[in-house]
């Protein structure tokens, strides 16, 4: 009995050195932890998988030029906020405190990334927004400002689609068809802002609600208004009924529309409508690609089952992650440490890199934490199903 | 302007109507509704899709297959929702439905995902012109079905057994019960029926509504609103009354703006209770005290 007893006490203290060991030679380079969290389930389900994507074909990238910080190696732990602003916050409190991220990705929901806001300013860690446009996530009042995007910001992309409506379509009298919600008062606020300063004033502002079945009521009067054009801020279902409402009454009126439509399975619910409305992206894997996009493209072949551009579904959040997540290690390595602080501070003097999406000069300053402007926002639309950008028509 | 309005009102309100029907036949036979009527909606779209495009089914298969899936769920929701609290008079049957309502959704959204999906249908592509008004023709399929059905229920209700035994219930428990009818599997038929009514419904409404595990949220809730306006008890009224409601909410959405139309649809709601509770074509109900 007391021999057993003893046998087992040593083999346990073996197995403790064991252990120790282990942790010890790990310890010599521990990783470097970042975090995504975003909506992997539910309805933008497809879009925390995208953006999942991209970080992952950066981070393999850079693990495979030997980590940062001289060897250590980066690891991703990703948080699911179900589109739920307060699983967002438990979510980043959780990778901060307890995974020790040094930069956290978000995901498509603006609500979310604005109730995380101050989390990430309490624990001095940066965000880094890879989807949801709201223009105050970025632009906050905060100094220091915790907060990044590598994505498009509401303000600019309705400057964008108002300077395209009177620009380059030449339309004076627009008439906006948005949704009832946060979301929509945002762009409802830039729209009439730049209307305005382009000398046009929309004819209506007409809202719809989640779920509604028919939107001609809204259309007609548009129409009845005068619109000559119409600005769309909606996502793919509600989209989709603003195209089949519009049809049906038989109007044949330029559209042109914010990007939500792309979140979901557009397409497939108004067929060919589809064609018929121009929408923004911030980037496609379509047309000629640098050989940053083939070597991403590649990637995503290799280890998704992609066969080709067609089938990177919500291609701007995998673009917009693989950009982001590689601004992050060039922070990371700068600031010469895996401190959030270091990191933000590190962020907003970046020199130049060469990304998916363009070639990034400087991309954050202490003013500007939006590392894409107007000029990189692409013009698309729908072709056979696929999102093909406009001048290739 | 106003005859476009008035035809999408049309569509609008027959849905409704058919989703309120679905409440007629619980409450005449039991004095309890499935709150998540609407819910049973989303599952026959699901169902519906799920077989025809998702299994490649042929259409009629795939529509029986559903009707009768449908029918198997009234009896499930009445069994664990309803009849345990009928004894006991107690109104949890509305919390178990409601209940009963959101796991469903939840169900969907795990099994059928939250993306909206397409139901194909070659009357929902073109739309035709009627009067100078533009109109989808599966539009007008809406108030056709939600008519005959109509005619079919208050039929069978009168000139069949079962229908006799139905309305015999609905009378009086305990008369009924005495004079030799099962009422507990009476309700059960009357809970199957009502869900196979959704199905209907489902299966109409999936090519203009698009299927998604939400889709029935909405429409459960106005078809309720229009079950009281038109009177609970009626099953004509609720067909006149879901297609007034859906015209008034289409030519105030059209003249006043999208943001007073819900706030016109519920207060009329409102008005309908505080004149007439039994509805407006109900017939008010004498009280035993």
């Amino acid at each position: 009995m007391r021999r057993v007893t003893w046998l087992g006490l040593a083999l346990l203290t073996l197995c403790l050195l064991g252990t120790q060991a282990t942790v010890g030679f790990t310890q010599a380079k521990p990783p470097i932890t970042v975090a995504l969290v975003a909506a992997m389930s539910g309805g933008s389900a497809l879009s925390g998988e995208a953006i999942k994507r991209g970080l992952s074909v950066a981070i393999d990238e850079i693990n495979a030029r030997g980590g940062l910080l001289s060897g250590r190696t980066l690891e991703l732990v990703v948080r699911d906020e179900e589109g739920n602003p307060s699983k967002g916050v438990t979510g980043a409190r959780d990778v901060i405190e307890r995974e020790k991220a040094v930069a956290v990705f978000g995901g498509l929901h603006s609500p979310v990334g604005l109730a995380m806001l101050p989390v990430f300013h309490e624990l001095k860690v940066p965000y880094v927004g890879t989807w949801a446009a709201a223009t105050a996530i970025t632009r906050n009042g905060r100094s220091p400002n915790f907060m990044f995007r590598v994505s498009a910001n509401d303000d600019i992309v309705d400057h964008f689609l108002a300077k395209h409506v009177i620009e380059k379509l030449g339309k004076r009298k627009p008439g906006v068809i948005l949704e009832n919600t946060p979301w929509g008062a945002s762009n409802q606020e830039g729209l009439t802002k730049w209307f305005d300063r382009l000398g046009a004033r929309p004819v209506g502002f007409e809202k719809f609600n989640w779920g509604d079945p028919d939107m001609s009521p809204q259309l007609l009067r548009l129409r009845q208004g005068g619109a000559d054009a119409i600005v769309m801020i909606a996502n793919a279902p509600e989209g989709a009924q603003v195209v089949k409402s519009r049809a049906k009454i038989g109007w044949d009126v330029s559209t042109v529309s914010h990007w939500g439509i792309s979140g979901g399975r557009f397409p497939e619910l108004t067929g060919e409508l589809s064609e018929s409305v121009v929408f923004v992206q911030t980037y496609s894997f379509f047309g000629k690609q640098s050989d940053v996009g083939e070597r991403v493209i590649a990637a995503l072949k290799a280890r998704f089952a992609v066969k080709g551009p067609e089938d990177i579904l919500a291609p701007v959040g995998t673009a917009n992650a693989y950009d982001a997540m590689h601004l992050v290690a060039l922070a990371i390595e700068q600031a010469g440490a895996a401190d959030g602080s270091k990191v933000r501070d590190a962020l907003e003097n970046l020199g130049e890199h060469r990304g998916l999406i363009k070639t990034y000069r400087r991309p954050f300053t202490p003013e500007e934490h939006d590392a894409l402007t107007e000029n990189d926002y692409i013009l698309v639309t729908w072709r056979q199903g696929k999102i093909v950008p406009v001048t290739m028509k | 302007m106003i005859v476009q309005l008035v035809f999408s009102g049309l569509a609008l309100g027959s849905m409704y109507a058919l989703v309120a029907l679905g409440y007629n036949i619980t409450y005449a036979t039991s004095r309890t509704v499935n709150f998540a009527q609407g819910q049973s909606v989303m599952v026959g779209a699901v169902v519906a899709y799920a077989l025809y495009v998702g299994a490649g089914w042929p259409f009629v298969p795939s529509v029986l297959a559903t009707l009768l899936a449908l029918a198997a769920l009234g009896v499930l929701v009445e069994r664990v929702a309803v009849r345990p609290f009928l004894a006991s008079a107690s109104i949890a049957w509305l919390l178990a439905t409601i209940a009963l309502g959101v796991i469903a959704e939840n169900v969907a959204m795990l099994t059928f995902g939250k993306d909206a999906r397409a139901f194909p249908s070659s009357l929902a592509q073109r739309a035709v012109t009627v009067l100078g008004a533009g109109v989808y023709p599966h539009e007008l399929l809406v108030p056709v079905v939600g008519v005959a059905l109509m005619v079919l229920v208050e039929l069978a209700f009168r000139r069949t057994l079962a229908g006799r035994a139905l309305r015999a219930v609905a009378f009086d428990h305990d008369a009924a019960r005495l004079m030799g009818i099962d009422v507990t599997r009476t309700i059960s038929v009357a809970y199957a029926l009502s869900s196979v009514l959704a199905g209907v419904a489902g299966i109409l409404l999936a090519p203009l509504l698009n299927v998604s595990a939400t889709m029935g949220t909405t429409l459960g809730l106005k078809g309720f609103a229009v079950a009281i306006i038109g009177g609970i008890e009626s099953a004509r009224g609720i067909v006149v009354a879901g297609v007034l409601y859906g015209i008034v909410e289409a030519i105030v959405a059209g003249y006043l703006g999208t943001g007073v139309r819900e706030i016109v649809g519920f207060a009329l709601v409102v008005l309908v209770l505080l004149a007439r509770p039994w509805g407006l074509f109900g017939v008010a109900a004498p009280r035993r005290v």
